[in-house]
């Protein structure tokens, strides 16, 4: 198809003012009238209050108010699925990160005082450290229905047969950390209730709107008299898909007498109270046959959701949805379990669920290639499903694979196809170099069970140009960009003249959350279901201005064109408003959906997926233990790539994430307390762990999406884990199965293979 | 103390700032790049009555070469140090500490001064400056000493240092034509890091690679910085060679007393300070076979 706008290496339109620091985020604001608000977290990771005395605080000079859970008009809970966190604690604490009493004051001095006078009785209780321990009878239960949170069972075929079968079997267990969000911004935003009541928060979040229903369902408050703005955001990453702070932001807007309250989680508090990736163990056993045909895989993935929900059910069931890899395996005893403890809240983050089983079955690909003495691209390439096939959680894959061609792709590389040469060019003798891959996958959209849908409006406005509006929120990873480009190819003009507005409950439809890798290809069709009634609309105006037959109406770049005559759009605005008539269109899609649920599976299959393959080169120092990643090629297949520059962004931005994961990142709790507690103990890569990196994406279209796209937002991190892994292997021969792989492992594990071949050379 | 309650004072002159410090019955502390004071502020540790701004204090931001000494005020920046072409040529060691400092933005802003006055054993100039044999001098209203680096420091954070005094000198021995030196870290990430274990090294060499005399220190392996003697006495027993330098990189880990702590166990950074030892050596050794 031509085109002018989509597919093409178009300007972040949010760029400039990103990059010159020009733009406020919503934390960034001061009022002069503003009071400061502070959120009182609990001393324990597990106790029972017995007395909450708020009265020494509320009398200290610039204490606005000192709320606790008795001031909650509604209900006193949260959660995007099951609301089992308190909003402010009432009877028992689960966490380090709960809260139990809010205080505003005249400065964010004072207001931290005022925590320190709020005197809490507690009795401790015993501490569930461990979600395998608190799957037990002997554990405490943290919840009235017990420690287990959610169950999915996923079985096919004759695991037992199969096994005993197979030439081949391996079998290993894997840890993977309790990766932080680590946005730049962390929680935080404004309230204030005006003095007919009317309440707007501003709070950076992935679904304004339900966020506004979560905070109308505690406040007891119709939802009608909330506004909530949740763009643009400072970074999330699943992060802030629950609620952070906005409820506390909406109890304490209700007591300052209209003066708008402001939140801001310090660093400290962030590592505390905000939500991370579940850390998870996975026992995975993977059986082939000597030709390389993978016939069985059996997984227990066991995940720490920590005191509260979220989305943790949800993050499971994504896990073992995709713990095959994008293969044909026929016989499977898929099994996951999200646990409560004592160890902080875990939820959303990019991968949901699928980083932590990634790792352990491209692991096995790799062993299963070595010990095959095969080629680890053609055993992938063997095993893949192709569109059509049956996937290994049984479904048959409607929608596009691109796998193979991502295989194809990585094989014709310079890194992989030169691969023993660059192994080669070691910087110095001690040091060890590898080169390896892996692919993944990962699910569009919500899965079965939930609604998904997108909705975008256009408006033409007085100056002739079109405002675009989309629930789905400009979280950073250039969206706007797209429903930009979107509406300026549809609609016939200039970029410049596409306004975009995104996350307002007032301001945009509900269009379902920026998650979940779906707000490109929801987002995107929506506006592409809105352009065409702006066109109907502006050529039916126009030929009633005109008098004339539709027909004879022409779109033009920027105008319309009639009988040799112009129309500039700022003319049809005025013919509208002249005449009363609305100047705004809207469009609506529903995201496609497989129609039968995998038995016990929570929400799989998928009806889409977004393909990866990575190609990764480390350097070991084989003296410290130190691994540097120095390439990475990035191969996504994302459908029709909408703007390749945006693309590359997230492809990087990924990439780097999961050189984190795989390599530094891991938020530390010992027995329900953070050991981890900012950015000096909590280690991301900076520029100099950056390497080059490189994305060749593969187009394989998908019919149902605009212009051909898919989501790639999370599994640009993924394969890389498994793929570093892997390179540090073909490196030193070390295997790691316990992530972050920080120097001190590799150093032991080189120690521990050392120790090895000196008892079998003996 | 809130930090609303502390007060600045930026005094114009050395004698001026002397005379702030005299003044007793109340809590004073200096800061200079501010780049460990703000952020013990933050964390409630260091709340002062009042901080004794001495950023400003040009006299004491230089480095000069003077008789037998190398002379670095106690402003001097770590930016300072890795741009200086005195030191580049005669205190290598140093200069590559100084790189390993945080980052660009830390090396700006932080001072030599203040990397002493922290007195963290995981200081990244502390080790080179202990092989460079440096002297700090030490002043207040009505006093001047100058003590060997060795015996300024008697705990993590703790120092001989009086409430009056300030140091106002660094002095150090420049290297011999034939002296070289390596810094040598291990972080968890290779920028904005805090030592898991350092060690600095400085070599005069013979010829060949034989080597005359050479100073080992550790940092982050123990309470404050250790000398190496073990490992010292044995660069000079014969040629460098691979298998030297292995055997006295074999025994570094029975002269450091490291803990546990969530950066490392105390088992690796003994096998570190083997390792860092080790590598440091192979790279001096090449690059005095390069020059
Ligand atoms: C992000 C970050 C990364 C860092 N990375 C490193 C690193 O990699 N390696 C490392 O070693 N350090 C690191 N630091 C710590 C710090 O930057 C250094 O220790 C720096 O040299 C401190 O200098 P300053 O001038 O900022 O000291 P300040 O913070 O101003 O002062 C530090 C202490 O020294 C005292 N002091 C200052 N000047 C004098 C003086 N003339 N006489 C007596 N006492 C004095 C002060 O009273 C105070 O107690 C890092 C810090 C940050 C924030």
């Amino acid at each position: 198809m031509n085109t002018k706008w989509v597919g093409k290496r178009v300007q972040r339109i949010d760029g400039p003012e990103k990059v010159t620091g020009e733009l406020k985020y919503m934390t960034d604001y001061h009022f002069d009238n503003m009071v400061w608000g502070k959120v009182l977290r609990s001393e324990y990771p597990h106790a029972k209050i017995k007395s909450i005395d708020i009265e020494a605080a509320k009398n200290l000079p610039g204490v606005i108010c000192v709320l606790t859970h008795k001031d909650i008009p509604g209900f006193n809970g949260f959660g995007i699925v099951v609301p089992d966190q308190p909003v402010l604690c009432s009877d028992i604490v689960r966490c380090t990160g709960d809260a139990v009493a809010l205080a505003a004051a005249e400065t964010l001095e004072i207001a931290e005082q005022a925590l320190t006078l709020i005197k809490v009785d507690y009795e401790p209780l015993e501490v569930v450290a461990d979600a395998e321990y608190a799957l037990t009878d002997s554990a405490p239960k943290l919840h009235p229905d017990g420690n287990l949170h959610s169950h999915v069972k996923i079985k096919n075929g004759n695991i037992e047969e199969a096994f005993e079968e197979a030439d081949i079997i391996v079998e290993n267990t894997f840890f993977s950390p309790r990766q932080m969000h680590a946005f730049i911004e962390t929680e935080g935003g404004w309230g204030v209730m005006d003095e007919e009541g009317f309440l707007t928060i501003r709070c950076p979040g992935q679904y304004a709107y339900r966020d506004r229903m979560q905070i109308a369902r505690s406040l007891a408050y119709n939802p009608e008299r909330i506004r909530v703005i949740s763009s643009p955001i400072g970074g999330a990453f699943g992060g802030k898909d629950e609620i952070t702070v906005q409820i506390y932001l909406a109890l304490l807007a209700m007591h300052t007498n209209g003066r708008p309250v402001k939140i801001h989680l310090s660093r400290e508090e962030s590592v505390i109270a905000g939500i991370k990736r579940h850390p998870f163990k996975v026992k995975m056993k993977t059986a082939a046959k000597k030709d390389g045909t993978l016939v069985a895989n059996q997984v227990t993935a066991i995940g720490d959701t920590g005191a509260y929900a979220s989305l943790g059910g949800a993050v499971i069931a994504l896990a073992i949805e995709h713990s095959c890899g994008p293969y044909k395996i026929p016989n499977v005893d898929l099994e996951g379990f999200c646990v409560y403890t004592n160890n902080g809240i875990a939820g959303a983050f990019r991968g949901f669920g699928v980083n932590q089983v990634c790792m352990g079955i491209e692991t096995h690909m790799d062993m299963i290639a070595e010990k095959l003495g095969m080629n680890p691209i053609e055993l992938r390439k063997k095993n893949v499903y192709h569109q059509g096939e049956v996937s290994s959680v049984g479904h048959i894959v409607k929608s596009s694979v691109g796998t193979y061609k991502t295989l194809e792709t990585a094989e014709n590389c310079d890194l992989w196809k030169n691969r023993e040469k660059y192994k080669s060019e070691v910087s110095e003798p001690w040091k060890k170099r590898g080169v390896s891959l892996a692919t993944s996958f990962h699910g569009i959209g919500m899965g079965i069970g939930l609604p998904d849908y997108g909705a975008a409006t256009i408006e033409l406005l007085p100056d002739g140009k079109f405002l675009v509006g989309v629930g789905c929120e400009e979280i950073g990873g250039g969206n706007s960009t797209v429903y930009a480009q979107i509406a300026a190819e549809m609609l016939n003009c200039d970029i410049s003249n596409i306004m975009i507005v995104q996350g307002d409950t007032q301001r945009t439809l509900d269009g379902g959350t920026v998650t979940a890798s779906r707000s490109t290809y929801t987002g995107g069709r929506a506006v592409a279901a809105a352009a065409p009634k702006m066109t109907e609309l502006l050529i039916q105006t126009a030929a009633e201005m005109l008098n004339l037959q539709a027909s004879r109406i022409d779109i033009r770049p920027n105008h319309i064109a009639a009988d040799g005559q112009i129309i500039p759009y700022k003319s049809i605005h005025k013919y509208l408003y002249d005449h009363h008539q609305s100047a705004r269109v809207e469009g609506h899609f529903y995201l496609p959906k497989e129609k039968e649920e995998i038995k016990g599976s929570g929400g799989a299959p998928h009806h889409l997926y977004g393909y990866l393959t990575h190609v990764v080169m480390v350097e070991v120092d084989t003296l410290t233990g130190e691994t540097d990643v120095l390439r990475v090629v990035s191969i996504p297949d994302a459908g029709k790539v909408m703007n390749p520059q945006g693309l590359e962004g997230q492809a990087e931005g990924g990439a780097v994430m999961g050189i984190g994961y795989t390599l530094f990142e891991d938020v530390l709790i010992e027995n329900g307390y953070h050991k981890t507690r900012n950015f000096t103990d909590y280690i991301i890569p900076t520029i100099r762990e950056t390497p080059l990196i490189e994305t060749f994406p593969v187009e394989k279209p998908e019919q149902s999406g605009p212009f051909g796209a898919k989501g790639i937002g999370e599994v640009v991190m993924i394969p890389i884990i498994a793929a570093i892994m892997s390179a540090i292997c073909d490196a030193t021969g070390a295997r790691i199965f316990h992530l972050p792989a920080t120097p001190e492992r590799v150093f032991n594990a080189l120690k521990d293979l050392k120790k090895q071949k000196v008892q079998s050379a003996r | 103390m809130l930090v609303s309650q502390i007060d600045m004072i930026t005094p114009s002159s050395l004698s001026e700032c002397l005379n702030q410090l005299s003044k007793a019955g109340r809590k004073h502390k200096l800061i200079a790049g501010g780049t460990d004071a703000a952020v013990r502020m933050k964390e409630g540790k260091w709340r002062p009555e009042i901080w004794i701004n001495i950023k400003n204090l040009k006299e004491l931001r230089y480095i000069e070469e003077r008789e037998d000494f190398i002379h670095i005020g106690p402003l001097t920046t770590h930016t300072d140090m890795i741009q200086s072409q005195l030191l580049q040529r005669k205190a290598d060691v140093l200069v590559e500490a100084a790189r390993e400092v945080g980052a660009t933005q830390m090396q700006n802003m932080g001072t030599i001064g203040g990397n002493i006055g922290t007195a963290s054993p995981a200081g990244d100039t502390l080790p080179a400056l202990y092989v460079l044999g440096a002297m700090l001098e030490l002043t207040s209203l009505t006093n001047k000493r100058t003590l060997p680096i060795e015996e300024f420091f008697t705990g993590p954070g703790r120092t001989v240092l009086k409430e009056n005094e300030m140091i106002t000198k660094i002095l150090i021995k420049p290297q011999k034509p034939n002296g070289l030196g390596i810094f040598q870290k291990l972080g968890p990430r290779k920028a904005q890091s805090i030592s898991i274990v350092n060690v600095a090294i400085s070599l005069t060499m013979d010829n060949d690679r034989k080597c005359a005399e050479g100073k080992i220190a550790f940092g982050s392996v123990a309470p404050t910085i250790i000398r190496a003697r073990k490992c010292e006495s044995m660069l000079t027993l014969g040629q460098l060679n691979e298998e030297l330098i292995q055997n006295i990189a074999k025994i570094a880990w029975k002269e450091v007393m490291p803990i546990s702590d969530g950066r490392a166990t105390a088992t690796y950074r003994r096998d570190m300070a083997s390792a860092l030892l080790e590598r440091g050596l192979y790279r001096l050794i090449r690059r005095w076979e390069n020059q």
